[in-house]
């Protein structure tokens, strides 16, 4: 038995590295000693038989509406997903497309898909820098934003807490939305690699699915030490500035 | 006379600097320059008599720059150009006013500049160039440009300053809809690569969008064939074969921007021989697949910018290089973007070093490269992996990112620390 996990639209949504958690989720299954592979799925003919994880990055906001027309060939297999519980991380871009929709600022808007609630609203300025989020179910967060829209109507299931950063923005202290397994966060890039223990929990929900068993492997100890210190660089450097936006 | 009093305060402003920081360039000059004299950068930009050539691109313009230098001066024309360090607006006056004259006129037939994608809409606002070379669109670093459209938009407002040409890289989507919007009057020159090229480039030159066409033989100069340190471009039908500064697809695609781009500046007095000369007698280009002895030994240093130089030139290492010491620094604020890269070529790295030795580690292991230790102070990494034996296959090995690649030379007391 080999666990499939797709990367949804891989050449339009990868901006920032966010599909490589694809490839994270394979390497920790291949060092717990399970059978894993990545399928990159551009449309939904290279969808395969069995899906056991799906990871969808960000985007350029010019091809939003490519993306979302794209995704929208595969509605009814991402409703079935996220209903049977079968894990899938969006991140940024990829999230508000799964979303009600995207509001931009000039007015128009670009309707999602509607799989996750809430919707992405125009913010003043773009914002990059660390977010660290506490989250309840999968711990203490940490990583990257850049985004250029924020999020309402996540309200009542956010993924955590924000701890150092903006998140969904407009003061709510949130971040992500969660809805059963169906995660959208605005932590880029390799978050799955930076926070081992969010990886892990997803792991757990998708070898218990099939009815294998899931602990980290050897080698994912040794890597989760170089996690660790790229964690407290971050959290120290995220510390910082919040003291001096405190003074 | 007008710009006297400035050149003055200008040339203090240096003395001052010298004092304080022996053998340093500086900045601040121009600085000083350019906020008492603001027009004085682009007066001198736009009064040199064979006028004003411009590279920009995401990557590779420093290289295409030296060799465009190079071709024009070895055609026995007086150039002025700019050191790529100084590639933004105060650097750019400062090189100025290293050669002006106490009027502030600079000696020189043709200024060539390399110019950052990021400053150069801005300081070309008001100045005409006679001919704007754009290398290619990548993603650069990502808290800087956040997209291509935006990378793409900047190197048109360059592109638009040029009124007799411009030279594109056919290969590159993004600058192929740019050269489209060409006025009239603009002549467009194009370089790229032949499809055996392309085939033999497994992911890909490294633009953000490809174009799906080649360049047909006859529409420019074309990059026929690589082989090593070698390359033979096609000019019409003219075979001309070069000596790269090192092995790599995209140092041959440098030169073939700078030979159209020369031979666009030059016209009737354009030679392809003396071009091919000029250009296979370039030494190995700064930090890049540079050669160094260092102690006693030799060591090969590769600089990492960006994801597409990053492929590249890891790609580039010898596989099976014993001893590799791979630093990234605090230039690289956010590693997130380099994550679509691939460096399980490398195997095994002895020392991953810099700033943000944790994050590359990171980076390195989920490609399945073994790391030997992780030692985040860079002085004391390097004096350890060069203290180390002679690796029994392949050279000392030190890939950095740019932050760590000045430290590195400090460190080793290399001149062109800064």
């Amino acid at each position: 038995m080999t666990l499939t996990i797709v990367t949804l639209l891989p050449g339009l949504q990868n901006t920032n590295g966010d599909a490589e958690n694809a490839t994270v989720l394979v390497r920790r299954a291949q060092w717990a000693g399970l059978d894993a592979r990545v399928i990159a799925v551009d449309s939904r003919d290279d969808l395969p038989e069995r899906v056991d994880a799906v990871v969808l990055g960000s985007g350029s906001d010019s091809s939003l509406e490519a993306s979302r027309d794209a995704l929208l060939t595969m509605h009814d297999e991402l409703r079935v997903w996220g209903t049977e519980g079968i894990p899938i991380l969006a991140v940024g871009t990829g999230w508000e497309l799964l979303s009600w929709g995207i509001e931009r600022a000039d007015g128009s808007s670009l309707e999602g898909l509607g799989v996750l609630p809430g919707r992405a609203v125009p913010r003043g300025a773009r914002v990059t820098g660390d977010l660290v989020v506490a989250s309840s179910r999968f711990g203490l967060l940490v990583g990257f934003e850049n985004h250029a829209r924020d999020y309402v109507g996540a309200e009542g299931s956010p993924l955590g807490r924000v701890r150092s950063g903006s998140g969904n923005g407009r003061d709510g202290g949130q971040e992500g939305v969660v809805m059963g397994a169906v995660i959208g966060t605005h932590l880029h890039g390799p978050v799955l690699a930076k926070n081992p223990a969010f990886a892990d929990q997803l792991l757990g929900m998708m070898a218990q699915r099939s009815g294998l068993e899931y602990a980290p492997g050897e080698r994912a100890a040794l890597v989760d030490g170089y996690a660790a210190a790229a964690r407290d660089a971050q959290l120290g450097a995220a510390r910082a500035a919040a003291s001096v936006d405190d003074a | 006379m007008r710009y006297a009093p400035a050149i003055l305060v200008g040339r203090l402003t240096r003395f001052a600097a010298r004092l304080r920081k022996p053998g340093g360039g500086s900045a601040v000059p121009g600085l000083v320059v350019n906020r008492i004299a603001p027009g004085y950068m682009k007066r001198t930009l736009s009064g040199f008599p064979q006028g004003l050539v411009v590279v920009s691109g995401s990557s590779g313009k420093s290289t295409t720059t030296k060799m465009l230098v190079a071709i024009l001066r070895a055609h026995s024309v007086d150039v002025f150009t700019n050191p790529s360090t100084a590639n933004i607006s105060q650097g750019l006056t400062s090189a100025l006013l290293e050669r002006a004259d106490w009027q502030g006129r600079v000696p020189g037939e043709v200024a060539v500049l390399e110019m950052d994608e990021g400053h150069g809409a801005l300081v070309m606002q008001g100045v005409d160039a006679r001919v704007v070379a754009l290398t290619n669109v990548m993603v650069d670093q990502i808290d800087r440009f956040h997209d291509s459209e935006m990378v793409a938009g900047m190197l048109g407002r360059i592109a638009a300053r040029a009124h007799e040409a411009i030279v594109v890289n056919a290969d590159d989507a993004y600058l192929e809809r740019l050269a489209a919007k060409a006025g009239p009057d603009v002549a467009v020159h194009r370089f790229g690569v032949s499809a055996e090229v392309l085939a033999r480039s497994p992911r890909g030159l490294g633009y953000t969008e490809t174009s799906t066409t080649r360049l047909g033989e006859g529409s420019g100069i074309v990059v026929a064939s690589v082989d090593g340190a070698s390359a033979l471009l096609h000019d019409g039908a003219a075979s001309v074969d070069v000596r790269l500064p090192a092995r790599g697809t995209h140092y041959a695609v440098d030169a073939a921007a700078a030979y159209a781009t020369a031979k666009a500046v030059l016209g009737e007095r354009f030679s392809p021989v003396t071009a091919a000369d000029a250009l296979s007698a370039i030494p190995a280009v700064f930090g890049r697949g540079e050669r160094v002895r260092v102690r006693g030994q030799e060591v090969e240093f590769v600089l990492v910018q960006n994801p597409a130089s990053y492929q590249l030139n890891v790609d580039s290492i010898e596989p099976g290089t014993e001893q590799i010491l791979f630093a990234i620094g605090s230039d690289v604020r956010d590693p997130s973007y380099f994550w679509p890269t691939d460096a399980s070529s490398l195997g095994r790295v002895a020392i991953v070093s810099g700033s943000k030795a944790p994050e590359a580690a990171l980076m390195l292991a989920y490609d399945g490269v073994e790391i030997d230790r992780v030692e985040p102070d860079l002085g004391r990494a390097l004096d350890e992996f060069l203290a180390a034996p002679e690796p029994k296959h392949g050279l000392k090995t030190i890939v950095f990112s740019a932050d760590a690649m000045r430290r590195t030379r400090a460190h080793l007391g290399l001149t062109g620390a800064e």
